[in-house]
Parts: structure tokens; C-alpha cells; sequence
């Protein structure tokens, strides 16, 4: 039975996350790194209002995550996998070995400031339930034009996909979506069309960057965004963390790609339990506990009498 | 005349030798030690041989896979694995790391993902997605291995095997490489002086090692009454009523769905008030599911022949002996080969279920992106031509007058019009016909061919396909019966009334069912607990499915 460590993306966000995390001196080292990174105190980006912005949002993510994965290994608790969705893929890629945390905060922070440069308005993502992704799929190729572009992109169970692209097409795909018999299809509060190919030329951007920076073949399996596949390849990593904005995230073959190869117990770094949300529903056979709802010390606990 | 007295006719026998002379090193007797064993494996396995592993969806030979996953790549490659059932991470993992390169297998539920994935990354080569007694029929045919890995309860230094209730596989696939100069090993729990019985003889195993922990076996058909809800029972009624009674079945094989242990628990309740008892239901094959006690209990059935055992059965079947095939220890003697068979051409009717039916009745469990393959359900689930016993219910699918007409094996379908996660069962087209092409396979991986089904039912009613003279008929009462699926919404209500008038199809009504007396109080035993009682105590559920 095996464990694996699943890291959130942008949508678990909330104000205050990083002065609610737990009071483990590893994760008290995290913050002063992130503090000596950054070169501002990281206390101040949890804000409501600073989590207007999404480079403040994609580094608080990093940061809470990391901190309380650090908090495992220092209490002895090493996962068998880790997977990200999206930004998160930066905590996953930290946790595993393949990054450093101080040059994943540098590329978080240039990620999210490219994507905020790349589509100022009028551009977002919206979810829709009840469907497969072959139907959005079809919906979305059906509705999208060339001024108002709409992909379908995230798969994060087999009947909840996100569409992203221009706010007027992606209305018209939930609208289409809601008179075909969808369970919910709303609009997401996220400002950027990520994971879609509107986002290519921030995954180039971002892999031209990657490309100087040091990363490592992972001693534990990091599972892609992209691919879905467990990757122990350092370049294939990099291609990953790069290119995962302009991709959609394949979590729904992610989590049950993590089941096939044996996990049993998953834990949620925090902050949030949107991604143990999906995984109880998609993966019946196995645990999945998020930081945010049991602790830390119930986690820890878990983990250990799960692992022993 | 010359060259043919030149040709040895012992290749295959002289290469095995030599590979056994090489174990000397390692083992002086056919006991290998156990933290030998990947060395073992080294020594016996050549680069490119047809090696049988062990597993079916309950009894897997867990310690002897994960050791070839442990095996050195470069000394052991391109293996062509033969695998009933592709459950455990490590069968794949030997893909993954090199060791295997070429499969063939019949069900891959617990992989089915990665199955999916490794093709698509052209790290597997497919030979085919088969039925369980198709892939054991090759390995007597083309496919006949050079190395059979298979798993056992105990052994005796002579490497007699004793394989307890949960025989299922081992002896075909033992007997397919032990009598074709084939290297056969088994894992065992335990060395014994005395077995209980012998159930495969030690001169067709050439090694026994023990394993570091008993086999993997997994209680995986157990029902627990208590997720059964009250439209399965209405499922459950309508078939007692509108299939059982209707055609007279007496022999059958269930699947392992909550909607089939429904109708096993209806039986001493409803199947008792309309005075079926001795009527239907009497010889089964089927695993000893413990949703089967009642009827078992209240007299309804006389025999089951099974594929497999299940976990916690063990002193049940042991003190129903004239149920239960058992050897003079008293266990079982289960075995997936022959009850195959009889389910194939011995039994009356199959129940089955699927998650998607097209409007011309074809079934598969393939969705898209998930490669499943089929376990046993095509056997069970077709009408085999090469049936001649006749059967009151076999006679009854009769519908012509032709002197040389047959009967048929009745072929039942039951399914909700939407599974879980509100996606219709009903759709227009297969996911499996995308997945031949997705995956690159020469046929779609239909389950159960549409032709060969008999009945569907559903929470509407019952289509009666045997009775319908063309496809577009056949379209009309599936169609009729599909709730409000894209398939159901295409039925028309005038041509349905006339397929109802005409019993081609039938609703609840028509079978004098009431919707509202389809109540979980109709179940014989309402959760695990009550099953324990009906079986004086003898049934011993494995901890999880219990509540007290």
C-alpha cells in the first residue's frame, strides 16, 4: 500500500492560508526562506486583497504546500508519488527532489506574472459537471471562433471539465452546456484562460527560463500534468512545469494513475481540499484526507500507522 | 529417411534440462530458498519465453510477480507474458522496466488505465484481449508457455500441492507447461509434512519456494445486502417474474453485481410467495457468494459449481457438502477451467451487466481511455452453437417452426438507464469502437454482442430481443425501455404500445409487479450480520463487512 502527496492549484486559495499553517519548526524555515527569496515578508501576499493577483496567489500555494510537505519529511513521512495541479506541480516538484524551493519560488512568481501580462481582460475558465470531456470537447470546438476563442481543458474527474478562453464564448459554451442537461456549469473566478493554447507563449517563455535552472532526477516518481504519467526523468519535468499552463491537466487519469500503481492513502497539502473533493469521488478504493480539514497531526498519524 | 532419424524430437525437453542443471547452484532439492528466488527466476527464465503468471481476479501469485519485477532487465528481457488478470501494479511495472515486452491477457480492471496508457507509449505489444477459457484453450494451442508461475496453500517436499478452496486456475495452467517441457514453479504459504488432500501431483512441479507472505486473494464477491436499493429489487422481481418463471430456468450463472444479489435473496421471500420453489433457480455455477446462504438455507438450490472461492465461505461450503463440490478434507474444490464450461454450455441462462449498451444490444465495459478486457463474461454471455442438451428454458427461445430449429441459451442484461455520475448506459455508439481505433486493436473490444442477447432489463421493464424479427424491431424495444437515455429518447410511445401488446416488451404492470412493493423488506437478509445467522454461524465475513 502506497502513499502519494497531492499538491493544489490555483482555486484553493483563501485569505489568511499562510498564517494558518501549522506551527511545525520546518514549516517556520519555509516561510523565512520564502521571506530571504522574495526579499518581502510573505506574510503580507495571503491577503484578500493580495490575492487579487495571481502571482501572489500561485506563490502562496507554493508556499503553504512546501511548508507542511517539509513537516512530513522531517517527521520521517517520505510519499512513494507526488502530483500537482497545476502550480502545484512547482510544491510536487520541490517534494520529490527534482527542485530546489528557492528556485521554484523564482519560477512561480515569473509564471504568474506572465500570465498576467498575457490576457489583462475579458478572458477566464468555467467548469461544467454532468459531462464527459469528449462532449465539452465537442461543445467548446463547435462554439470557439477566432475572436472569441474557447478550449476545453482541464479533465479533473471523468464528468467535471474546465473550458477556458474568452469570457463571451466561455458563457456560450455554458449556456449550450445547461440546456444539454449539465449537473452545474458556471463560471470560474479566475482571470486567466490557463490550459489552453491561448497560454503557448508564456510555456515558452517559461521553459526558456527553466532551461537555466537546476533540475534533478526526483528520488520519488512526480506525476505529469500533461502526460498523466509518472515521470523519473529530470528533462521531462522540465517540460512539464513549463508547459502545464498551456496544457490541459489531466487529474482525473492523474489520481487513478496514482491508484493503479498501488497509493491507498492520499494526503492534500494545504491549503484547501478541492483536489481530495474529486478524489474521494473518483477513487472509492482508496483514502484521500486533506491538512486543511484533518491536521497535521491526524495526517502524520495516518501516514505513519498507513505506512508502518 | 536419413534427416528424420537426425532430428531430435527432445528440444524442448533438453533445453529444460539444462536450465534445471544450472539451479544446482541455488537449490540441491526442488525447494528454492525464498530470498533466492529472483536469482531463481535468472536462472529458469530465458530472454523471450512465454511465461504464465499466476491471477485471476482473486488469487493472485503476488510473491512470485513481484520477484520477476525484480528481476535484472539485462538478463531478463522480452518476456511474452500470459496473464489471466492484470491486477497487481508490478504486472505492468515488468513492462515498464523491460523485462516484458509482449502480453496476452483477458481482464485488466485493476490496470485498465495504464493498459491504456502503455500501449498508447508503445511500451507493450498487445496479442489479444481474450475470454478466460480462450486464453487457457491457447495455451494448449499456440501459446503453450515455457514457464507457468503459479500459487498454492501449501506444499510437501515432494512438491505436492495442496490448493484448498481457492483451486481456481492452477491445475490448467501447471498441466499446459508441466506436460510441454515447461518449468512449472510454485509459491506456497507453507511447507508441510502431510496435506490435507492433493490437488496437483509433485511430478509436474519442478520447483516450490515459500513465500515471504500467504497469496494475494481478495473477497471480491461479497455483496453486502445493504447497499441493495429498491430499484435493483424491482430488477430483481421483474426477472424472477418475467425471465425465471416465464421460461422455466433451472440452471444459471450470476454476475456479481448488487442487482444479481438481489434476485439470490428474493428467492426464499418473493420467489417463495408465487410457489416457484423446485421450479427455477435449482443448479448453479457460480462462486460461493454469501448472498446465496438463504436460498441455500431455505432449500432452493441443489448444487453450485464454482469458478473460485471467497474469502470467509471456507467452513459454509465445507458443512454443505451436498451443495458444494468438496474434496474429503471437506474444503472446496473450485476450478475456473470447468465451471467456465459448464457456464458456458451446462447452464440455462447468464445475468450480466454492463456500462454501455448500444441500440442494437452490443455491450462493453471499455470506456474511453480505460482498457478493461472482458474476464469471463463473453463465455458466460453467448449463445454457444455447440449446445445440444435441451432445457425446458433452452427450447423456449425457440421461435420458429423449422424442423432443425434449436433452442438458445438465454442471455440477460440488466443495467440502470444511467450509471453513477449521472452517464447514460445507454448511448448511440460504444466507446469501445473509439478505443480500436485510439489503441490500434483489429476488433472494437465488444463485450457481449448484441446478437446473442435474449433479454435487457431495466428499472422500466423488460425487452424480450429473442422474440423480435428484425433490427429495426430490436432497435424499437431496447429503445423502449431506456429511460430517458439519447437511445430511450428516440422511442416512439405508438410503437411501443404495440411491442407491449405483442410481449415484446413488458413493464412492471404487465408482470403484476407493483413499483411500490419493490421494498428492501422483501430482502432475505438485510445486511451481513443476518447473513451470518442464516448460516448457523458458519459464514465468517472478513472484517470489513462487518458492523457489530
Amino acid at each position: 500500500m502506497k502513499l502519494a502527496f497531492v499538491f493544489p492549484g490555483q482555486g484553493s486559495q483563501k485569505n489568511g492560508m499562510l498564517h494558518s499553517l501549522p506551527d511545525h519548526p520546518a514549516a517556520l524555515e519555509v516561510l523565512q526562506e520564502a521571506r530571504e527569496v522574495i526579499g518581502e515578508n510573505v506574510l503580507v501576499l495571503d491577503t484578500d486583497k493580495a490575492l487579487k493577483s495571481t502571482v501572489s496567489v500561485q506563490l502562496s500555494l507554493l508556499i503553504s504546500s512546501v511548508a507542511v510537505s517539509k513537516a512530513f519529511k522531517a517527521e520521517g513521512v517520505i510519499p512513494d508519488f507526488v502530483a500537482g495541479h497545476s502550480a502545484g506541480a512547482f510544491g510536487a516538484a520541490v517534494m520529490c527532489g527534482a527542485m530546489d524551493f528557492s528556485d521554484a519560488l523564482e519560477m512561480v512568481k515569473l509564471r504568474g506574472e506572465l500570465m498576467e501580462q498575457a490576457f489583462p481582460s475579458g478572458y477566464g475558465m468555467g467548469v461544467i459537471t454532468g459531462f464527459d470531456a469528449r462532449t465539452v470537447n465537442e461543445l467548446a470546438a463547435a462554439i470557439s471562433s477566432e475572436e472569441n476563442p474557447v478550449y476545453r481543458s482541464n479533465i479533473n474527474a471523468a464528468d467535471q471539465v474546465t473550458i477556458s478562453g474568452s469570457i463571451p464564448g466561455i458563457k456560450e459554451v455554458l449556456d449550450q452546456a445547461g440546456q444539454r442537461g449539465a449537473r452545474t456549469a458556471e463560471l470560474l473566478n479566475v482571470s486567466v484562460p490557463s490550459h489552453c493554447p491561448l497560454l503557448n507563449s508564456v510555456g515558452d517563455s517559461l521553459y526558456d527560463k527553466l532551461a537555466s535552472v537546476n533540475i534533478r532526477v526526483p528520488y520519488i516518481p512526480y506525476a505529469a500534468n500533461r502526460t498523466a504519467r509518472l515521470l523519473r526523468d529530470s528533462e521531462q519535468i522540465r517540460e512539464d512545469l513549463a508547459y502545464n499552463v498551456s496544457h490541459p491537466v489531466r487529474w482525473y487519469e492523474i489520481s487513478s494513475l496514482l491508484c493503479e500503481h498501488g497509493t491507498r492513502l492520499l494526503i492534500e497539502m494545504p491549503p484547501g481540499n478541492v483536489l481530495t473533493t474529486l478524489n474521494k469521488r473518483t477513487l472509492p478504493g482508496a483514502r484521500s484526507v486533506s491538512v486543511d480539514e484533518n491536521g497535521l497531526d491526524n495526517c502524520l498519524f495516518l501516514a505513519k500507522r498507513f505506512c508502518s | 529417411m536419413q534427416a528424420a532419424k537426425q532430428r531430435s524430437w527432445n528440444t524442448r525437453l533438453e533445453a529444460k534440462q539444462k536450465r534445471l542443471e544450472k539451479m544446482k547452484g541455488i537449490t540441491s532439492n526442488r525447494i528454492i530458498p525464498t530470498r533466492q528466488i529472483v536469482e531463481a527466476l535468472e536462472t529458469l527464465i530465458m530472454p523471450g519465453d512465454r511465461v504464465v503468471l499466476e491471477g485471476n481476479n482473486q488469487k493472485q501469485a503476488s510473491f512470485l510477480s513481484a520477484a520477476l519485477a525484480q528481476a535484472d532487465p539485462k538478463k531478463l528481457f522480452d518476456l511474452h507474458m500470459i496473464m489471466s488478470s492484470i491486477s497487481r501494479p508490478e504486472h505492468l511495472d515488468l513492462f515498464e522496466y523491460g523485462i516484458a515486452s509482449k502480453v496476452d491477457f483477458s481482464y485488466a480492471g485493476p490496470q485498465s488505465l495504464r493498459m491504456a496508457q502503455m500501449l498508447e507509449d508503445g511500451k507493450l505489444t498487445m496479442g489479444e484481449i481474450h475470454t478466460y477459457v480462450e486464453l487457457y484453450g491457447r495455451l494448449f494451442i499456440d501459446l503453450i508457455p515455457s514457464v507457468a508461475l503459479v500459487a498454492a496453500d501449501k506444499a510437501d517436499s515432494e512438491g505436492n500441492l495442496y490448493t484448498g478452496p481457492n483451486t481456481e486456475e492452477t491445475p490448467t495452467l501447471v498441466e499446459a507447461a508441466g506436460f510441454s517441457s515447461g518449468i512449472v514453479i510454485a509459491q506456497v504459504n507453507e511447507l508441510t509434512d502431510e496435506l490435507p488432500r492433493v490437488d496437483i501431483p509433485g511430478s509436474w512441479i519442478d520447483f516450490v519456494v515459500v513465500a515471504d507472505k500467504p497469496y494475494q486473494l481478495e473477497p471480491l464477491f461479497t455483496r453486502d445486502p445493504r447497499h441493495i436499493t429498491d430499484i435493483q429489487i424491482l430488477q430483481a422481481m421483474m426477472v424472477i417474474r418475467g425471465i425465471y418463471e416465464k421460461h422455466g430456468v433451472k440452471s444459471l450463472n450470476h454476475g456479481i453485481g448488487y442487482n444479481t444479489a438481489a434476485i439470490e435473496l428474493l428467492l426464499p421471500t418473493y420467489g417463495e410467495s408465487l410457489g416457484l420453489k423446485g421450479k427455477i433457480c435449482r443448479h448453479w455455477a457460480l462462486n460461493p457468494h454469501p448472498t446465496l446462504i438463504p436460498a441455500i438455507e431455505s432449500g432452493w438450490v441443489e448444487s453450485v459449481h464454482c469458478f473460485g472461492g471467497e474469502v470467509g465461505m471456507e467452513k459454509y461450503v465445507a458443512a454443505r457438502r451436498d451443495v458444494f463440490f468438496t474434496g474429503h478434507d471437506g474444503s472446496l474444490r473450485s476450478n475456473r477451467t470447468l465451471c467456465q464450461l459448464a457456464g458456458q454450455y451446462a447452464v440455462d441462462l447468464f445475468v450480466g451487466s454492463s456500462l454501455q449498451i448500444d441500440e442494437a444490444g452490443n455491450s462493453s465495459t471499455v470506456t474511453r481511455g480505460r482498457l478493461a478486457g472482458f474476464g469471463g463474461a463473453p463465455n458466460m454471455g453467448h449463445d454457444p452453437g455447440g449446445r445440444r442438451h435441451s432445457s425446458q428454458a433452452w427450447l423456449d427461445m425457440m421461435t420458429d417452426t423449422d424442423p432443425l430449429a434449436r433452442g438458445r441459451k438465454l442471455v440477460v442484461q440488466v443495467v440502470e438507464t444511467f450509471q453513477n455520475g449521472n452517464k447514460p448506459v445507454f448511448v448511440e455508439s460504444l466507446d469501445a469502437a473509439g478505443a480500436k481505433a485510439d489503441i490500434g486493436l483489429e476488433t472494437a473490444p465488444v463485450m457481449i454482442y448484441g446478437q446473442d442477447v435474449t433479454h435487457i432489463v431495466t428499472e422500466e421493464g423488460i425487452a424480450y430481443l429473442y422474440k423480435t424479427d428484425s433490427m429495426e424491431e430490436r432497435r424499437q424495444a431496447i429503445a423502449a425501455i431506456a429511460g430517458v437515455t439519447p437511445i430511450g429518447l428516440k422511442h416512439d410511445i405508438k410503437a411501443s404500445e404495440k411491442l407491449r401488446r405483442e410481449g415484446l416488451i413488458a413493464l412492471p404492470e404487465d408482470l403484476g409487479i407493483r413499483r411500490t412493493d419493490a421494498k428492501r423488506s422483501l430482502l432475505a437478509a438485510k445486511n451481513v450480520e443476518e447473513l451470518v445467522e442464516w448460516s448457523e454461524g458458519l459464514y465468517e465475513p472478513p472484517a470489513k463487512f462487518r458492523s457489530w
